[in-house]
């Protein structure tokens, strides 16, 4: 005991490299991808696309955007490139083809795009990209927690079931905008915390804007972190018999740092449309392209109105996408829905509230932001229009509010980590919510809304499961999308072997922290007696 | 490095702050009809310019029955009828003789516009009676305002502001009258419930369960013959409207259940619907409770109905507030059980869009918990401290949204729905062809009301079933009487097809001259031209 007492940094070190390590691993045995680098016409042959890394719009769009501009040095696509994005690509005034996301991803993932493409893997390395912006937010989480003031293992814990037993996992090894997103907020709440400087003004106010770049309804998640980091500008005291505003003018410098990722977003806006106040998503979209390079179907709107280009991207505005009519079926769809509730896919997370009511006991303000926060984010998907997200893999719309829950998840089981009836509940939902989150990360998130099933029968003329049954039935027939799975370990194991290998060691690895949580607090206990 | 970083301070003092609060503590009512009259005039200006004040056929509808009890050629209380309950028809009179307010909707939109200002307000003493604090109660009339659905109705001639306001001021009384036990209460309280029961048959259950806490709150506190004596004041007072509405129908029409089983009554819609199988909330408390739960998601929105869900089990179960006021507050779900019960039993038909096909029809019936969910909003606000601006602020999220995608269900049901009818066409025809040319257009108002409206003719061209002497005339003897004739052929639902159908004259002396959705006109036959009545001679009221 004594010699452990002795050695608790050097065992906490090597604990922590150990758990570093092993998110590593996990990410690595995750990640999606093919061998090799393609061209722009290899990128639509099935093994790339619906086979392969690429099996929606969304990788799409974001690669065959990075890709043009590594490759080709345009914004504009060329002709196998639209292809390779067609339908989520825009038109240009010019009638040339453009990407229809915001272009924040793709430039953001560059880095590993150039490594991957140097190891003759470039997809891969982008979609590790990723997986590293994944990675960093198990940290952030984890340096959140410990910054609330919770134990250091249950902060890591927290990080590490948002990242391995949601449905945050499938978005962490494939390319999409949402870790970076959760990535930009959970930085800006950590600085927040942790500095009250001018710097850190400044990176906040670079932060709000470099998100709108990566996703525009970032816009709304980031509005509560701006207004919080305001209040550093414009504070309120009561001082006596008075109510005292207290205002730094040159504070207000610090926002010039927001004039990077808006100076970038115009000069992106400006090559990609001709016009630096178009937004991407508001352009008008393309269906499909023909053999001769030409847009079979533009915008259906501009077809059946015979309205030109400009005043259809006109009608699309940023907000009219959100509608208050879908409250109900969007919440619903978020929290219950058999295809993408949050209670089927990663009950484990809703623990976090409990954590969340325990924070408004010590940091009001903090738990305050994190409410709205979530409130928005779940609000805000809830309204817009396709809150299953396309074909997707559980609510990926949610995935900044499980890492938001997660940090109450820290704070619960930190604060009630001695209840063990709190623990063992913890540990099922935990073992349940993780072995869903493989299954997504390991197979594909091409999983169907529930209401277009019936369409889908009737065309495949086969049963078609919408929930996670269906990644067990691709896990059964199709395998794994897995690189490593893929290139080293097909000819070894079963895609269900290594689905089982890689679900233990996130199981053995959880179940591990939650015991050393436990034995760690009665340890202190024991010490303090 | 602090001479770098200057610190402005402007500072109030806590005095003045306290004295602004007091100030607007006591003058609370009078900003708030300021503001919420020049949002309601905004309001009423946005739809009349876009067209969307007299989109409801219903708005049309009620429109003409207060201007036939002005104008036309039997003008006279009598015109009232009993499809509808009679308070905001007499309403307009004051100013429905004015064409401009007649026809711009203004003369019936004008009521609404003030029922909104003062629910408003009324929602706010509300908040202020049961003890909360003064955020909370303009957060709770933020709630009630900011809401596309009550901003269109209060803009119409439609009767749901007028019953909010009727039934609010009922239950705010009562809760005043739960609180101190004076007199006077209950009988503000039983007067505004006596008008709800005037404007619609929401009123009436409100007279039933306002009745029946009334009676629980002084059997529990003062025995039998105490709440006993108290009910029979109460209905006494309450139920003068009803009672009054019986009596008319018995003394128009000889029967006092006429407006419940008459031949234009809800119940003889909702019975052909029956029939057709598309009613399907008769007899399903599953279909009234979800179909009414979609209506107020559409109409409040689904965050305020949570929310106002939330704030009421609240409410109903902190034990520090007064029993009395938790039970007096129990009437603001009286909208809410009165709507499922009509579902269930038939009287009512609301059709969600999705839910009950491709259409919607009176799903502005979700309008009615708006006040009540204000208040119980405003009630969480008070009472959740820690978290008023997280619930106010994301509530304003999504009312940003509403507004920014224009999204009503009632403007749907009004213009795409079941409760629309356009009838631009035949009225435009009617204007074109009959304005300068003497003659009267005989035509069914039960059927064609909105068609009457929209021609923008006046009242004394139309013969109708109100026209008392020139309708038995015009039926019997048509081609002295009627230059045109509005009917839906064939439809026996049209009264004056079905009287007509038959008739030789109309058979030989009328031609077909144009055929729309809704109604087809027919003209007299240029050779019975000259045989024509085309002044009103006839004494009305005289049965010939």
């Amino acid at each position: 005991m004594k010699l452990i007492q002795d050695n608790k940094n050097l065992i906490s070190l090597v604990l922590s490299a150990t758990f570093v390590v092993v998110c590593v691993i996990i990410f690595a045995l995750g990640v999606r991808g093919n061998y090799g680098n393609p061209s722009s016409r290899e990128l639509s042959f099935s093994g790339w696309k619906e086979d392969g890394p690429f099996e929606l719009s969304p990788e799409r769009g974001r690669f065959a955007l990075l890709y043009s501009f590594m490759e080709d040095h345009s914004l504009n696509f060329s002709i196998p490139l639209a292809r390779f994005s067609a339908p989520d690509i825009a038109v240009n005034s010019k009638g040339q083809y453009a990407s229809l996301f915001m272009p924040g991803v793709s430039f953001l993932v560059i880095p590993g795009y150039v490594l991957g493409k140097y190891f003759g893997a470039s997809q891969v390395g982008t979609f590790a990209m990723i997986s590293i912006f994944a990675l960093a937010n198990i940290f952030l989480i984890r340096a959140i927690v410990i910054r609330l003031g919770a134990n250091k293992i249950a902060a890591s814990l927290a990080g590490f079931t948002f990242v391995f037993a949601t449905p945050a996992f499938a978005y962490g090894v494939t390319l999409y905008q949402h870790h970076i997103s959760t990535f930009i907020i959970l930085l800006s709440l950590y600085i927040l915390l942790r500095w009250k400087n001018a710097w850190s003004l400044g990176v906040i106010w670079f932060l709000c804007a470099l998100s709108v770049v990566i996703d525009n309804p970032n816009f709304f998640l980031m509005l509560p972190i701006g207004i919080y980091a305001l209040g550093r500008i414009i504070s309120f005291e009561k001082i006596k018999t008075a109510y005292v505003m207290n205002i730094k003018p040159v504070l207000f410098l610090t926002l010039i740092t927001v004039a990077i990722p808006v100076g970038f977003f115009l000069w992106f806006n400006k090559a990609s449309y001709g016009n630096p106040l178009q937004l991407p998503g508001t352009s008008v979209s393309v269906a499909e392209i023909d053999e001769n390079g030409k847009s079979v179907e533009a915008d259906t709107k501009s077809i059946l109105t015979g309205s030109s280009r400009d005043e259809v991207s006109k009608e699309k505005t940023a907000v009219g996408f959100f509608q208050t009519r879908n409250l109900l079926n969007g919440l619903y769809i978020h929290t219950l829905s058999p295809d993408r509730g949050i209670l089927r896919f990663a009950p484990v997370i809703l623990l976090g509230i409990i954590g969340m009511v325990l924070l408004y006991r010590r940091n009001k303000e903090f738990a305050n932001l994190l409410t709205v926060i979530i409130g928005i984010n779940v609000l805000l998907y809830s309204m817009w229009g396709d809150p299953w997200g396309g074909w997707a893999f559980g609510s990926r719309y949610l995935i900044p509010t499980y890492a938001l829950l997660a940090i109450g998840l820290g704070i619960v089981l930190s604060k009630w980590s001695k209840k063990i009836w709190f623990l063992v509940i913890f540990a099922f939902l935990f073992v349940y919510s993780a072995g869903v989150g493989t299954l997504g990360a390991l197979t594909s998130n091409v999983n169907p809304p529930q209401v277009q099933v019936l369409q889908l029968e009737k065309i495949s003329g086969t049963i078609q499961r919408y929930s996670f049954d269906r990644n067990w039935q691709f896990l059964n027939e199709s395998g794994s999308k897995s690189f490593i799975f893929r290139t080293f370990a097909r000819n070894i194991f079963s895609a269900q072997t290594y689905y089982f290998s890689v679900y233990g060691l996130i199981v053995i690895t959880g179940i591990f922290m939650l015991t050393m949580l436990a034995i760690n607090i009665n340890k202190q206990e024991d010490i303090k007696k | 490095m602090k001479s770098l970083n200057p610190t402005l301070k402007i500072s109030i003092k806590e005095l003045t702050i306290k004295r602004f609060q007091q100030w607007l503590e006591v003058n609370a009512v009078a900003v708030l009809v300021v503001i919420l009259s020049i949002i309601s005039i905004v309001s009423f200006v946005h739809y009349y310019h876009n067209g969307l004040a007299i989109a409801y056929n219903d708005a049309r509808s009620h429109l003409d029955i207060g201007r036939r009890v002005v104008e036309g050629l039997n003008p006279g209380l009598a015109q009232l009828g009993s499809v509808w309950l009679p308070l905001t028809h007499l309403l307009m009179g004051l100013t429905i003789w004015n064409d401009f307010m007649w026809h711009s909707g203004l003369a019936g939109a004008i009521q609404s516009m003030a029922a909104f200002v003062a629910t408003g307000v009324l929602v706010y003493l509300f908040l202020k009676e049961i003890g909360t604090g003064l955020f909370a109660r303009f957060a709770g009339v933020a709630v009630f305002v900011l809401n596309l659905n009550v901003l269109y109705l209060q803009s119409t001639a439609m009767t749901e502001l007028m019953l909010l306001v009727t039934m609010t001021a009922g239950s705010y009384f009562l809760l005043k009258w739960f609180k101190t036990e004076k007199l006077y209460f209950v009988v503000l309280s039983t007067f505004f419930i006596m008008l709800s029961t005037l404007v619609r048959y929401d009123g009436w259950f409100l007279f039933f369960f306002a009745t029946c806490l009334v009676f629980f709150q002084l059997w529990r506190k003062k025995g039998f013959s105490n709440a006993t004596g108290m009910a029979v004041l109460f209905c006494t007072l309450g139920g003068f409207g009803i009672f009054f509405w019986l009596l008319w129908n018995w003394l128009i029409f000889g029967d006092p259940m006429y407006f419940a089983f008459g031949p234009y009554s809800a119940h003889a819609q909702q019975s052909q619907l029956n029939a057709a199988g598309v009613l399907p909330t008769k007899f399903s408390w599953y279909q009234s409770i979800r179909i009414y739960w979609y209506a107020l998601a559409y109409d409040s929105g689904a965050f305020t109905l949570i929310l106002g869900m939330i704030g009421s089990v609240v409410l109903w179960l902190n034990r520090k507030i007064d029993s009395k006021i938790r039970i007096a507050s129990l009437v603001l779900l009286a909208p809410w059980i009165f709507n499922i019960i009509a579902l269930y039993f038939g009287h009512s038909v609301l059709y969600i869009q999705g839910l009950s096909g491709d259409t919607w029809f009176n799903v502005r019936y979700g309008i009615m918990m708006m006040p009540s969910l204000a208040i119980f909003i405003g009630y969480l606000i008070s009472h959740a401290k820690k978290l008023r601006w997280v619930i106010f602020g994301l509530f304003l999220f999504v009312a940003f949204f509403q507004f920014s995608s224009a999204d009503s269900a009632t403007i749907d049901d009004a213009t795409v729905g079941s409760s629309q009818k356009n009838v631009t066409e035949v009225s435009g025809w009617l204007r074109e062809n009959t304005a300068n040319v003497k003659g009267f257009i005989l035509i069914s108002v039960a059927s064609h009301d909105s068609v009457i409206f929209s021609s923008g003719l006046p009242m004394k061209k139309f013969i109708h079933e109100g026209a008392g002497t020139y309708y038995d005339a015009a039926i019997s003897d048509p081609i002295h009487w009627a230059r045109w004739i509005v009917v839906r052929s064939y439809s026996n639902d049209d009264s004056t097809w079905r009287l007509l159908k038959d008739n030789a004259d109309f058979q030989k002396g009328y031609e077909l001259v144009d055929h729309y959705p809704f109604a087809d006109i027919y003209k007299i036959k240029d050779e019975y031209v000259a045989g024509l009545i085309t002044d009103p001679i006839l004494d009305p009221k005289v049965k010939k």
